[in-house]
């Protein structure tokens, strides 16, 4: 399907078609459920299209006919966003995640992969027999276990591209069961309990079969065992996790599970049924011993003080305040949450406090929006308590769109009970009545979490009429995103939600007084958000001793790409570049070279290894020409090349862009026609003095921050990499990473296997046993099977000129 | 009230106004092309950008209200600079073909074009009218003209080029008619006449001048789109009927709005030239209405979006409306709709709104 083009369906197409009938059907029923008001057009659409796979244009006829939505703007609308397909997809759709972690390790190759197995070209949009489509998709917000592919419900991760057949196979056969939740009764006699993180990159890790192999032996043991699932503890790397607590209070954790030494560890640790003793339970443990996984020895063996220095350093370094009770707490408990003293900060906020002493604390506390830009939050706050309006608003912006960040996901899914009392505690302080949980499509994890937390906070009365027996009334909707990178902007997201195309506005004025219908609207970060009660509870002064300068507090980290040990962290302000990758993650995975830190998305830019001793910081890292972002951050290694990392996020930039303005719609196109020459070699020296004098003019004069801050990428690569951009004027890639300036070639330490010859799918390498293999360049497509199979390491990449 | 300087001066305003308001106010000239009294402001265009020196920052002055202590720069090195980038952006995907090919090449500077507009009515005074003043003589030329126009003539690729200089000569003749016809066959021969070149009218001024574009095969079928007629041709121009039947031929390959087109005004104000390699960001396209002669050209389409905001989309009265998502957005009709069912009544005034030449009336 060549980008851009809107296909609608014609006559003459041979699938299946569904009946006019059926589709007036499906778009009355929807419509009786939503409303008839044009606000609700992204509403009707998901729900349309969630029922019929697509949207015919019978039904965006007909949705026009029964409601009050123009054929403008469902016509505007239903274009936008990426969600919307007019065109039937397969019955399954494998998405495959181009995010930053995913395109460092590959993404690209996988997405070949794909295409050629389920014979999807430029032609089909579906494989032959209409049983998938590919998408790929911005972010999955599973990076650490890069690259990830999604199909229907179900996550793969660390997909090489010859795997692309098994993946397949593997989904039709196993299909895709979702996670059934086991022992959510609250037995309070129990000999252990087995706490095991359930999050989508948990799950992705294999989490899931771990979980099932635990019922399958607590039944053939007849143990006396709670299982329970608990929220991320970040540490992605090692998952499958295990933590099991015996009613003695011992905690022993089991990193890397696999599934045939679960049997091993639960006997261990628990002896069938015959003990009946009370387990004092105390979840504000925090874990402090690690079983280190030893493929060679049995996991059980190795003595349980044992301390493994990296993962010690992991969590060692971290200060848990958004994420406090990480690993903890089971993320759909109420109960919980209020015994690890949750709700306490609301409580205070609606007995004791009134809305000027909390916006001061906020202030006082000098915590910044954590999206991204950095604002005062409490100055943010103070402006919408003394805006004027009838209705207010707080919006949770969950349009986490980095990609390489997961951070906000993570929130969502495994503290959703928190980020709703900072909400609360928000539109408490500025008056609001409503609020709005702003989520991205692609997390229909967190959507759950959150709406299973939100109805146990209304059956509490922690929401509704009388929060908390007081007479102030909060009411909160879920906003599911129809997938547009630009709605993080807060003027967009605004727009999107009031069922318009998500294009911004210049600010003033600023949503705080003006945004959802005219109304003052507080735009909030979730990550903010989830700050909001430790701060209350634990005082400004508490929170201004953490972190340096002006940037207080923490700040979650989702530490991925070429990094040993990655996943999400929570540090506080002021720590180094240098510790978080050499300390916190073990270094550049492999023993590759660290050449770079790439923060902030599409927005950041690169920190060079040689500065890895810059602080996280917002002034700083301003300074060095990158920005802090949301929180992604990927590590970069010799074999990354800074021009194809600046080609990909422009690539980025450029398909997000919402097309209103005259720099960032056509600007960004420039600018990547001219990378994308230099990725080729065919760019001169000229060619990037253009590119920066663009780069400039798109950066002064983008009317949002999308298009202000997509040269970034560019402008820090030539600025700490300007060597880099030069040798590809000169047709020669560093890195060795641009495909048209590459060559594969076999060395001399060929055997002779035919392995590689089997794994070309274009038949470039000639079947010859024995016999030193040879790549016929003008067949090679440089997908990299060869080398990935190859056992003795004899295929290298070399570059064509010289 | 409001106090803030612009270009120095000092000048108070009342708050909820923008900057634009108040620089016209005070007799500054902002250019703008998406902008409309009365209409909502859209900041697409960005060639209004004023620079704000309290921030160090640009903003588009048609939609940033006026704040206290603003030290607005309108005419500064940099915002130029910045401006003309605009423009030279909008150019970059813009398909400037302001002057057929016909017509360039035409040593006479002849507009071919619109005559055969003014002969397609039947106007054939006009026509001739028309042809005499391009040149500022008594008698067209075309008699001892080796006939440029039609090796250029873009039907050329589809059959044989429009026989220009026949319809010219026969209009010529019969209103004139003392005067002898010469057949155009005659004068293959004389390859050295040579034509007084260049209307005496024409401007001495630098214009913005565009560069003639070669049409691809499947733009081809899009220009044949606006003629009418049965696709029958006429070599020799004998009477009425012919001239009028061969004019039909013509693809109208000049932009309507080569005198009244924005865009073009402020690349001759800033002396910007038509860059090359265009970008193309979806595949070029001539809609045309048939109850209300509107065409919509996407290719010359700057996305200022004033179509959209004049005329409010109803589902009784259908209107454009913007398609898609950045650099491959466009305006176009509703998915919904045809093309033919839209702006019933309204034609008249997006055309007039818009400011390229992307919506224009046939005929």
């Amino acid at each position: 399907m060549k980008d851009g083009e809107t296909k609608i369906l014609t006559n003459e197409c041979d699938c299946d078609q569904t009946a006019v009938d059926d589709i007036t059907a499906v778009v009355n029923e929807v419509v009786e459920l939503t409303g008839r008001e044009p606000e609700k057009v992204i509403l009707i659409l998901q729900e349309v299209q969630k029922r019929l796979n697509y949207l015919p244009l019978e039904a965006l006829k007909h949705i026009c006919k029964v409601t009050e939505i123009t054929p403008g703007q469902i016509s505007g609308v239903s274009t936008f966003y990426s969600q919307f397909r007019h065109i039937p997809a397969g019955k399954h759709t494998v998405k495959i995640c181009s995010g930053t972690a995913c395109h460092v390790k590959g993404a690209p190759l996988i997405s070949d992969a794909f295409k050629r197995v389920l014979k999807i070209d430029n032609t089909r949009s579906s494989s032959p027999d209409n049983l998938f489509s590919i998408e790929e998709v911005a972010c999955l917000g599973c990076c650490t276990l890069a690259p990830v592919v999604q199909i229907d419900g179900k996550t793969y991760g660390h997909v090489k591209p010859t795997q692309a057949e098994e993946i397949i196979k593997n989904f039709l056969n196993v299909g895709n069961k979702s996670v059934s939740h086991h022992d959510t009764d609250n037995k309070e006699d129990i000999d252990a309990e087995i706490r095991i993180g359930l999050g989508s990159c948990c799950v992705a890790g294999g989490s899931k079969d771990i979980l099932d192999e635990i019922v399958d032996i607590k039944e053939r043991y007849d143990l006396n065992i709670r299982l329970k699932p608990v929220g991320c503890v970040g540490v992605c790397n090692q998952t499958p996790l295990l933590e099991i607590v015996t009613r003695e209070n011992i905690h022993s954790r089991y990193t890397k599970v696999s599934k045939h030494q679960v049997e091993e560890i639960l006997l261990k640790h628990i002896r069938p049924r015959a003990i009946n003793k009370r387990i004092k339970h105390n979840i504000y443990d925090l874990v402090d011993t690690f079983l280190s996984d030893d493929m060679l020895t049995s996991p059980v063996n190795i003595p349980g003080e044992l301390r493994e220095k990296y993962l010690n350093n992991f969590l060692s370094y971290q200060v848990h305040l958004a994420t406090s009770n990480s690993g903890v707490l089971s993320p759909d408990s109420y109960e919980e949450y209020c015994l690890s003293g949750g709700f306490e900060a609301l409580n205070q906020c609606l007995n004791r406090f009134d809305q000027n002493t909390i916006v001061d604390i906020i202030t006082e506390s000098g915590l910044r929006g954590r999206g991204g830009a950095g604002f005062s939050t409490g100055e943010k706050w103070r402006i919408s308590m003394l805006a004027n309006g009838d209705s207010k608003y707080v919006v949770c912006n969950g349009d986490e769109g980095d990609p390489g960040a997961f951070m906000d996901r993570m929130l969502l899914e495994s503290f959703p009970y928190r980020v709703i009392e900072g909400m609360i505690i928000a539109a408490y302080a500025t008056g609001a009545k409503e609020g709005i949980f702003y989520i991205r499509a692609e997390y229909p994890l967190a959507v759950t979490r959150v709406r299973k937390a939100m109805k146990q906070c209304y059956e509490k009365s922690i929401l509704g009429d009388r929060v908390s027996g007081t007479g102030f009334s909060f009411n909160i909707k879920i906003f599911e995103g129809a997938g547009a990178f630009v709605c993080g902007e807060e003027t967009a997201l605004i727009s999107s939600l009031e069922g318009k195309r998500g294009t911004p506005h210049l600010r003033p004025p600023y949503p705080a007084v003006k945004g959802f219908r005219g109304q003052p609207t507080l735009v909030s970060n979730v990550e903010t958000l989830s700050l909001i009660p430790w701060i209350i509870t634990n005082g400004a002064e508490a929170f201004k001793s953490i972190g340096s300068g002006k940037s207080k507090g923490t700040k979650v980290f989702a530490l991925a790409g070429k990094i040993s040990k990655g996943g999400l962290i929570e540090v506080p302000m002021g720590i180094t570049i240098r510790e978080i990758v050499e300390k916190i993650g073990d270094g550049v995975a492999e023993g590759r070279k660290f050449k770079a830190v790439q923060i902030g998305g599409p927005s950041g830019g690169c920190i060079p290894a040689s500065e890895a001793d810059t602080p996280v910081d917002y002034e700083e890292l301003t300074k060095m020409g990158a920005m802090m972002g949301s929180g992604g951050m990927v590590v970069l290694d010799d074999t990354d090349c800074m021009v194809d990392m600046a080609k990909y996020f422009l690539t980025f930039s450029h398909k997000q862009s919402c097309g209103k303005c005259t720099f960032c719609r056509i600007g960004t196109k420039q600018m990547l026609n001219i990378i994308i020459r230099l990725s080729e070699g065919k760019a001169a020296l000229s060619d990037i003095v253009e590119l920066e004098n663009l780069c400039k003019s798109v950066k002064d004069g983008s009317l949002c921050g999308l298009g202000k801050t997509s040269p970034n990428p560019v402008l820090t690569g030539l600025r700490y990499f300007r060597e880099e951009y030069e040798a590809h004027t000169r047709g020669f890639c560093p890195a060795k990473k641009c495909r048209n300036l590459i060559r594969y070639i076999v060395t001399d330490d060929c055997t002779g296997c035919t392995k590689c010859s089997q794994e070309c799918p274009v038949n470039a390498i000639p079947f010859n046993p024995y016999e030193k293999h040879e790549i016929d360049n003008q067949l090679c497509t440089k997908c990299d099977n060869c080398r990935i199979v190859c056992p003795e390491n004899a295929v290298e990449i070399i570059n064509i000129n010289g | 009230m409001v106090k803030l300087k612009i270009n120095n001066t000092d000048y108070e305003a009342p708050e909820g106004l923008t900057i634009l308001d108040v620089a016209r106010s005070a007799g500054f000239n902002i250019p703008t092309l998406c902008h409309k009294e009365g209409l909502p402001h859209y900041s697409s265009c960005m060639v209004c950008m004023v620079k704000d020196n309290r921030t160090n920052s640009f903003v588009p002055s048609c939609s940033a209200l006026i704040q206290e202590g603003m030290d607005i720069d309108i005419s500064g090195e940099e915002v130029i600079s910045l401006r003309r980038k605009a423009i030279e952006l909008l150019l970059s995907e813009h398909r400037a073909e302001c002057e057929a090919p016909c017509k360039v090449v035409c040593p006479a500077g002849y507009n071919i074009p619109l005559m055969n507009r003014l002969i397609i009515a039947k106007d054939f005074d006009a026509a001739l009218k028309l042809s005499l003043s391009e040149h500022g003589s008594s008698e067209i030329l075309c008699a001892k003209c080796p006939g440029y126009c039609e090796n250029a003539c873009r039907r050329k690729k589809v059959d044989i080029p429009v026989s220009i200089r026949n319809m010219q000569l026969f209009i010529s003749q019969r209103i004139n008619q003392d005067k002898p016809v010469q057949d155009v066959a005659d004068q293959h021969h004389n390859n050295d006449t040579v034509i007084e070149t260049g209307p005496k009218k024409r401007k001495l001024s630098k214009l913005f001048t565009s560069h003639i574009g070669r049409l691809e095969e499947t733009e081809l079928l899009e220009w044949l789109k606006e003629c009418s007629g049965k696709g029958i041709r006429f070599r020799e121009i004998s009477d009425f009927n012919s001239a009028a039947g061969e004019s039909e031929s013509c693809m109208h390959c000049d932009c309507r709005a080569a005198d009244d087109c924005r865009l073009k005004d402020l690349a001759e104000e800033f002396s910007i030239k038509d860059p090359r390699g265009k970008l193309v960001n979806s595949p070029i396209v001539k809609k045309i209405n048939h109850n209300t002669g509107l065409i919509f050209e996407n290719a010359k389409c700057i996305k200022c979006g004033l179509c959209v905001r004049l005329c409010e989309d109803s589902k009784e009265e259908p209107a454009l409306c913007f398609i898609r998502r950045g650099f491959v957005s466009i305006i176009s009709e509703p998915l919904t709709e045809e093309f033919d069912n839209i702006l019933k009544t309204k034609s008249k005034e997006v055309i007039e709104i818009c400011p390229t030449g992307a919506l224009s009336q046939l005929k």
